[in-house]
């Protein structure tokens, strides 16, 4: 039904516009790829990592040859985010775009910093930020049009990250800045990533363990699931600076009273009130959708699985959380996005994570270590989503697809 | 065996079901009919207690149903209800095979029994048993429903509305085809339907329920000729009672020895099929032939109008 349907109005658009017609999205992509291209510096040149830099427009930020190809091919692609129709035409273009910019910005690093200078900085300028956001623009949305299934997503997921790791690894990108600040950090770098995972999913991981049994007692008792529900509210509203606040006197109190406790590194600030107020607010989307997932189980399915003398239990285990599966995950999709970015926040009290190097970079107005802790959090909540939105799909098959 | 002995449900104040007693015999079905709100759903659920008693008791196979546990008594009673309530996620093999697996079966009799109830319910085992709820036409729902109550052997089917998802063509086959089923297994069935056509289509006897009492407890033809208050005559229908009567019995009640022109008319055919066809062919008898098309008497307008008459 469904392909017919689109094929008929397919074949209908083209009949009606035989001249080629602007793509509304594309056309907005397409302006934005021109400024990028003409009136922004494609990268920054810096005598060293904290003074002022100086533009570079990408004519001048490489080799003349080399140059007149990748604007070349940046303008085709803009051409084609205008005109073409055709989405897997669309994703080969972003994907040749990326992969002519990408290592175009390592190049140009190489080609600007004089040879021998240490201390020289070449970054990433507006240009290219611009030209990396309507490409991936273009692809997410050759991607969406695509209607790729949870594996077919999956598989671009792994490819782009493969991609990115093989840039990464051939060296293409060791001169600009952001990696000169990894490899200057590449053991703390690894170490705060551990911790920034393990803040993250461990809190994920203790909110599901007490969430999950809150929501099934919330949905069977209607006083119990105004109070939890009201009450995770309100810690939902709390500043997360001020939650770190609010749990340094307990916590520090716990420490000096129970030895233990100190022994088991509570303490109160560090890596204990981080953990506990990322678990505390991840607590009311995994509570509130076991809530709504079970809430939304039909009755007739509840009855007649009564009527056939399930007992509680074995309605529990086999229909209840099975049908709310899906909308428990997506609480845990919610959850672990958000905790991914917030755990940002944990270096603030000394928790570490990829917080340690914003925080430090913005104390040296070193705009590259900043991103060395913001681009790592961003793709890994980037990631996640992806990943947590195919498991979903995968799991709704069963009951809802309709192939 | 059903025996409901002075079964009442109070909530607070309210009396939703009044001391109600009767028996359903072994092999037959009991339909019980009334207006929304009667009492009726909550009857039926007290047999299998997923509504508690306030009074009275129920028997099954003259055992108290309070004496077994209650998800136990449950897996021995067959339950149907409006919505089916097929479990979303599960395959229809799987759906069926519910109770049986609950009850521990092993996973080739399970199986067997899977295909055995596909089979009877005219479901291609190879397309359907993998199949979603879903993926299935309301009918087909509906069989998968009743399919699933069966798998145990259950000694009781209780059916809540069972038909009432259906539009009224597939309506009819269903009723047919479970009325030929019972039949085949002899299970004791009783239905809960609002529907007085279904009623009087599948009841061995009626129950007729209003604000919470039983008002008439009798075979169709009784409740028709001789019904016990005002109330029941109403419902039933004052001017589609002769037809209702004559739905109730066959030609072979009304047969007369002799010969006639015409079409012949099936010995099993009931006399309002036989009296439609008369009416028809404007014809003042027909041919009777049995199953096997010998002919053995004719049926006339005269004779079928007889028992169509409150005094015959």
């Amino acid at each position: 039904m469904n392909t017919i349907s689109s094929r008929t109005t397919a074949s209908g658009m083209t009949s009606l516009r035989s001249i080629p017609s602007l793509d509304r999205l594309g056309s907005v992509l397409a302006l934005l790829i021109g400024v990028a291209l003409l009136a922004a510096p494609f990268i920054t040149y810096r005598a060293n990592r904290i003074v002022a830099g100086e533009g570079r427009m990408l004519a001048d930020a490489l080799p003349s040859k080399p140059a007149v190809a990748v604007i070349a091919v940046v303008l085709a692609i803009a051409f084609c985010a205008a005109f073409v129709r055709k989405p897997l035409v669309r994703l080969g273009a972003a994907a040749l775009g990326l992969a002519a910019i990408l290592p175009a910005a390592g190049w140009s690093a190489s080609f600007v910093t004089p040879d021998g200078n240490a201390f020289a900085r070449v970054s990433p300028s507006t240009g290219f930020w611009l030209l990396a956001l309507a490409f991936a623009l273009l692809a997410a949305d050759a991607l969406a049009r695509l209607r790729l299934g949870p594996w077919a997503r999956l598989l671009a997921l792994a490819v782009a990250a493969g991609a990115v790791a093989l840039l990464l690894a051939s060296g293409a990108w060791d001169d600009l800045s952001l990696l000169k600040e990894y490899a200057n950090r590449a053991d703390s770098f690894w170490r705060e990533a551990r911790r920034h995972l393990w803040l993250a999913l461990g809190s994920m991981a203790a909110a599901c363990l007490v969430g999950l049994p809150l929501g099934i007692l919330g949905h069977r008792i209607r006083a119990m699931r105004i109070a939890v529900l009201q009450g995770l509210t309100i810690v939902q509203t709390i500043p997360s600076i001020a939650l770190f606040g609010i749990l340094i006197a307990p916590l520090g109190f716990l420490a000096a009273q129970v030895p233990l406790a100190a022994a088991l590194g509570i303490h109160g600030i560090g890596a204990a009130p981080a953990f506990i107020a990322l678990f505390l607010y991840s607590l009311l989307p995994v509570v509130a959708n076991t809530v709504t997932g079970l809430d939304q189980v039909p009755a007739a399915v509840i009855d007649a699985a009564r009527g056939m003398g399930l007992s509680r239990r074995q309605r529990l285990v086999q229909v209840e959380l099975p049908l709310a599966f899906p909308v428990i995950l997506a609480g845990i999709r919610i959850a672990l996005v958000q905790n991914l970015g917030l755990a940002t926040i944990a270096a603030l009290i000394g928790g570490g994570g990829f917080g340690t190097f914003v925080f430090q970079g913005i104390g040296q107005t070193a705009i590259d270590l900043v991103l060395l802790g913001a681009i790592p959090t961003v793709a890994l909540s980037f990631a996640a989503a992806i990943v947590l939105d195919a498991i979903i799909d995968l799991t709704q098959r069963g009951a809802h697809d309709r192939h | 065996m059903i025996d409901i002995e002075h079964l009442t449900k109070r909530y607070g104040a309210t009396t939703v079901v009044d001391d109600v007693s009767f028996r359903v015999e072994e092999g037959t079905v009991a339909v019980v009919v009334g207006t929304s709100g009667a009492g009726k759903s909550t009857l039926l659920r007290m047999i299998n207690r997923l509504v508690e008693p306030s009074a009275g008791r129920v028997l099954i196979d003259g055992k108290d149903t309070m004496t077994i546990p209650e998800d136990e008594l449950r897996h021995r009673i067959g339950y149907v209800i409006q919505g089916y309530g097929l479990f979303p996620h599960r395959t229809v093999a799987q759906n069926i095979a519910t109770v049986p697996r609950l009850l521990g079966w092993d996973r080739r009799r399970i199986a067997a029994r899977v295909e055995e109830l596909l089979d009877l319910f005219q479901l291609d085992a190879a397309e359907f048993a993998t199949k979603f709820p879903h993926q299935l036409s309301g009918g087909q729902q509906q069989r998968v429903g009743v399919a699933r109550a069966l798998a145990a052997k259950p000694a009781v089917l209780l059916m809540d509305e069972p038909f009432g998802a259906l539009d009224p063509v597939i309506r009819g086959k269903a009723q047919d085809d479970l009325r030929a089923i019972q039949k085949r297994l002899g299970t004791t069935i009783m239905l809960v339907t609002h529907d007085m056509n279904e009623a009087f289509h599948l009841g061995d006897r009626i129950a007729v329920m209003d604000r919470a009492r039983l008002l008439q407890y009798a075979s169709p033809a009784d409740i028709l000729t001789h019904p016990a208050e005002a109330f029941v005559e109403e419902l039933v229908g004052t001017t589609e009672r002769p037809f209702r009567l004559l739905s109730l019995t066959t030609v072979q009640d009304a047969l007369e020895p002799g010969s006639a022109e015409g079409q012949p008319v099936p010995l099993s055919a009931s006399l309002r099929d036989a009296l439609s066809q008369l009416i028809w062919l404007g014809r003042q008898a027909l041919p009777v032939t049995d199953s096997s098309g010998a002919p053995v008497g004719r049926i006339s307008v005269d004779r079928i109008l007889r028992h169509g008459r409150a005094d015959p």
